[in-house]
């Protein structure tokens, strides 16, 4: 592993994120705006339990929102560089697989960590209050990192299917909407809670809510949650870059 | 386990060459690219790859750079077996694809200088190096424009300059100049040929005739992945009595090189 190469990338991937303006939406405009629209409209609702609004409720479910999308766009960016012939290019320089799909594990969590900063900061400024200390909001963030993880490698099965970048956005929503409507901040009903046994941001959500309600970190629950999305995490990976290295870089 | 092969212990080892192709076969399914390719090319020597489209060209210069593996034969690039030692391979060569592959968000320096980073350059000797590459290249004004307001022919010369920002002591340009208009083909040859000067060993896939018989030491003709004709361009051209490199194929062939084109 060469920790320059690495670096380099990382910072190549996040300027995309900043000069691209498709990434800049998705990845950084979208939650503001949704976090936004969302505190104004259900900030002052009544959830029906006392002292919390509707939107207590929901802002935990759009961190795992916000993450979800990363796998349009990291699906998007490894078509593009396939189509452009830069997985080619960069596989005739001395950069090993490891060190490539390194470099976008850690851009991606980088991301999504800003992303978890701007959303919570955001609902905080209308009105939401997490009932955690500085150890709840880590095992957050390791949580989110987590799903970014799994979105990564979502993001590579998508690449690995598409043929173009147009067609990884369509594909990506095969994956993001049941993620999106099972596992986020949508009310579930019994038959729908079978879904989300499988669906990764469903456990993050369901533990962020677990921190940010108060429970305490010594809860077995939130521990259990975090075992298993990170065993979905390193399962998802794994098979990404297997099978975009097999059958998606050529 | 399989000894690494060190450039001492290539076949010969007082070879002056610096590739050495040996019954390389490349098969896509049923189609033949590459059929028992045997050539060498020495050291600083500036070979050209000559052929219609589909000829093989292109397959040949993606195995010399490790991008396929050969179906059958190998060859040695630096001494080293792209079978096996593909790493060290990686470390010698620079490749400028034959489509412009390059990052439109970035600037052509931050390009160049990525690529560098990519060979395990140090940040100084990438700063140094593409500074050093833009002026030789008159393209410093245009580098700091990003990649995606570039025309074509920039984009091409963006291309060539990545190939060589890691001072490879092979570079491989499969046809450098297509898409470039007469001026700045014409700038880019006088580039290319200025690597001789630096001891390089180039090799260039094209099927510009004049660009051939301009730039390179020695032609290599290739038709449906066979190697028809090797030689210095005057020479094959006094051999089969022709007026230049498209009359050799010609009357060799039958065909015309453009043909395909």
């Amino acid at each position: 592993m060469n920790g320059r190469r690495i670096l380099a990338l990382v910072k190549v991937q996040l300027k995309a994120l900043i000069r691209e303006p498709t990434y800049l939406f998705m990845m950084i405009l979208f939650p503001i705006m949704l976090t936004l629209i969302f505190g104004v409209s259900f900030g002052s609702m009544d959830s029906g339990i006392e002292g919390v609004s509707l939107f207590d409720t929901m802002a935990p479910g759009l961190l795992a929102y916000a993450c979800i999308f990363m796998i349009m766009t990291v699906a998007q960016a490894f078509s593009d560089m396939r189509e452009k012939g830069l997985l080619k290019r960069m596989n005739t320089t001395p950069l090993t697989s490891g060190e490539f799909m390194g470099s976008h594990v850690l851009s991606n969590t980088m991301v999504s960590v800003l992303q978890v900063i701007l959303v919570i900061v955001i609902s905080v400024i209308v009105g939401f209050r997490p009932n955690t200390d500085a150890g709840g909001f880590a095992v957050a963030f390791v949580l989110i990192i987590a799903l970014a993880v799994c979105s990564v490698g979502l993001g590579l099965i998508t690449a690995t299917i598409a043929k173009s970048p147009g067609a990884a956005t369509g594909i990506a929503f095969i994956f993001i909407m049941p993620q999106m409507f099972f596992g986020t901040f949508m009310p579930l009903g019994d038959a729908t809670k079978g879904i989300a046994m499988f669906l990764p941001s469903a456990y993050v959500t369901d533990a962020i809510v677990m921190i940010f309600n108060g429970t305490p970190l010594t809860n077995p629950i939130i521990w259990f949650k975090l075992l298993t999305v990170t065993i979905i995490a390193l399962v998802i990976i794994i098979v990404g870059v297997q099978l975009f290295k097999k059958y998606g870089s050529k | 386990m399989s000894k690494t092969k060190s450039p001492e212990d290539i076949i010969n080892p007082d070879d002056e060459n610096a590739i050495v192709i040996e019954g390389l076969v490349k098969k896509f399914g049923d189609v033949l690219a590459v059929n028992d390719l045997n050539l060498e090319i020495k050291k600083g020597e500036l070979f050209g790859l000559l052929g219609p489209n589909g000829a093989g060209k292109t397959t040949t210069i993606n195995v010399l750079s490790g991008l396929l593996q050969p179906t059958s034969g190998t060859a040695y690039v630096g001494g080293y077996d792209v079978r096996k030692d593909l790493k060290k391979v990686k470390e010698l060569i620079g490749v400028c694809p034959q489509e412009a592959s390059v990052f439109r968000y970035l600037s052509g320096r931050e390009n160049i200088e990525l690529f560098g980073s990519l060979h395990g350059m140090s940040k100084k000797e990438v700063k140094e190096r593409t500074e050093n590459l833009l002026e030789v290249a008159n393209f410093t004004e245009t580098s700091k424009r990003k990649a995606k307001g570039y025309s074509g022919g920039m984009s091409r010369q963006l291309n060539l300059l990545i190939a060589l920002i890691s001072n490879p002591t092979i570079a491989f340009l499969d046809e450098p100049t297509v898409g470039m208009d007469p001026r700045a083909r014409r700038k880019t040859w006088e580039f290319i040929s200025s690597l001789k000067n630096q001891n390089k060993t180039v090799i260039l896939t094209t099927h510009y005739i004049e660009e051939a018989e301009a730039l390179s030491d020695r032609v290599g003709i290739i038709d449906y992945g066979e190697l028809i004709a090797l030689g210095p361009p005057k020479e094959l051209m006094k051999e089969h009595g022709a007026k230049n490199l498209e009359e050799v194929f010609l009357k060799i062939t039958g065909r015309r090189i453009l043909e395909g084109v």
